[in-house]
């Protein structure tokens, strides 16, 4: 008999020899019923069109699920990018130097890390380092500032015409252009001017204009006069003192067959522009035409 | 270059009529491993969502052999402690002339080769139902399961012997 003829049989593939031989068989009659059965046998109903339909909704609802992940993946990609740049520009924000700045007419009053106090003076600039302040005591200076310094490490200020270092005091620095002027109040201050050092003792100041040195007497009160609101000058040429009438009063000045140079001594307003005008014109035998945020300085003898 | 669609599952029309061809196929495949209908329903439903996600790795050719290794694959490690009991849909008799005592014998058949058949062994089962219900040629059947007709023919072989041992009481 063929291998699995079980199988061929009921596939019909059974050669005639051996189906004589297996119809004699006693157990051939239940093999013919069981075929016969088996045949009308019927599994449960399936409904091919309902299970299509579920699939296509179950689809519907199953996709929106899984989908939206992607568009949330871009937004956490951007946004943590932004993240990195905020914190990334914090810190170099922190290391950068702490920056101050007044405008012309403006004065501003700064206290440092160490209580040491700064009074900046119109249109000047300080810039210094916050973070590590108690161990370098450093300011760059661009205009003028008066310094009431703690007393702790070495202070320096640093300017373009030099530099003034100090261990505690009080003393002025006033640095614009070729005019460079430092006053001491207190203490010692020592200035640095072309790698020459000078010390100045309380009540002295250090003068340099267009890289002359001059020696001055001590001022009177224990601060500059333009803290309270004057400006002072001894032996000043007038191009400075209009310079600086130009920035505490923020107007614009011309002169008109006026040497600038001649030399002025005396004190004017910081804060009455028409007093100051005469301060300035009255000791300089000048006139003076004011028309909006615009002077004009000239000779009286003028034809 | 535009994809050829006509031969892709993932056209939708031509899913469908994969869908049609095959989803009572693989219901009873399943049904006729556990017994259960409710896995042959689910079992339905993952193995189509399988290769619809599938579709363009999977050639209408081998589609059929894919959705019976997934459906199957599903149910690998289920336990298969439950004692299957096949139901099968009621048939009304078509010939009223027989004699009451013939259709009492024949269904008391009925009753013996049904109980024989929940005996046999999930893989014998499985494949003769598939040829005798669903009228698949062993060939066809070798090809979703992916073994040779050979092995079909020794399970069919073995699952007519069990059954008539059963039903006889040798």
């Amino acid at each position: 008999m063929q291998e699995n003829h079980l199988a061929k049989w009921l596939n019909n593939e059974l050669s005639e020899e051996d189906l004589k031989i297996f119809s004699k068989t006693k157990e051939f009659n239940t093999y013919q019923k069981i075929a016969a059965v088996t045949k009308n046998l019927k599994s449960p109903d399936f409904d091919t069109q309902k299970a299509l339909f579920d699939f296509k909704n179950k689809d519907k609802n199953t996709e929106p699920k899984v989908v939206p992940m992607w568009p949330y993946k871009k937004f956490i990609k951007i946004a943590a990018a932004i993240t990195l740049l905020l914190i990334g520009s914090y810190f170099y924000l922190n290391t950068l130097n702490e920056r101050i700045e007044t405008q012309f007419a403006e004065q501003k009053e700064i206290t440092l890390p160490d209580n040491s106090e700064i009074v900046l003076n119109a249109d000047s600039k300080i810039a210094y380092d916050k973070k590590n302040w108690n161990t370098k005591r450093n300011i760059k200076l661009n205009g003028e500032a008066f310094f009431k310094v703690a007393k702790g490490e070495k202070f320096t200020v640093s300017t373009e015409n030099g530099t003034v270092s100090v261990l505690g005091t009080q003393f002025n620095v006033e640095n614009r252009g070729a005019y460079f002027e430092v006053s001491c109040y207190e203490g010692l201050v020592s200035v640095i001017y072309n790698g020459k050092e000078t010390k100045l003792h309380a009540g002295n100041s250090f003068l340099v204009i267009n890289g002359k040195i001059a020696n001055l007497d001590a001022p009177k009160n224990g601060h500059p006069s333009w803290i309270d609101n004057e400006s002072t000058f001894k032996s000043i040429p007038l191009k400075f003192v209009l310079a600086e009438f130009e920035r505490q009063h923020n107007v614009t000045t011309s002169t008109n067959n006026i040497n600038v140079d001649q030399l002025f001594t005396g004190a004017f307003s910081n804060t009455d522009i028409n007093l100051a005008l005469k301060s300035i014109s009255v000791p300089s035998q000048l006139k003076f035409k004011l028309e909006g945020t615009k002077v004009l300085f000239y000779a009286e003898n003028m034809p | 270059m535009k994809p050829d669609t006509s031969n892709n599952i993932c056209d939708e029309s031509v899913f469908d009529t994969v869908f049609k061809s095959n989803s009572k196929t693989v219901y009873n495949f399943i049904y006729y491993k556990f017994g259960n209908e409710e896995k042959a329903h689910d079992a339905v439903q993952e193995a189509f969502v399988k290769l619809w996600e599938n579709c363009s790795k999977v050639t209408p050719e081998r589609a059929k052999s894919f959705l019976y290794t997934v459906a199957n694959n599903l149910y690998l490690n289920v336990i298969k402690a439950e004692k299957v009991r096949l139901k099968y849909a009621d048939k009304k008799l078509k010939t009223t002339n027989e004699t009451p005592e013939f259709i009492l014998e024949e269904n008391e058949f009925k009753e013996k080769l049904e109980k024989a058949l929940n005996d046999l062994p999930e893989i014998q089962r499985t494949t003769f139902l598939l040829n005798r219900i669903d009228g698949k040629k062993y060939a066809e059947i070798a090809e979703m399961e992916g073994v040779s007709i050979k092995a079909i023919e020794k399970r069919i072989h073995l699952a007519l012997k069990s059954l008539r041992e059963k039903i006889d009481g040798i």
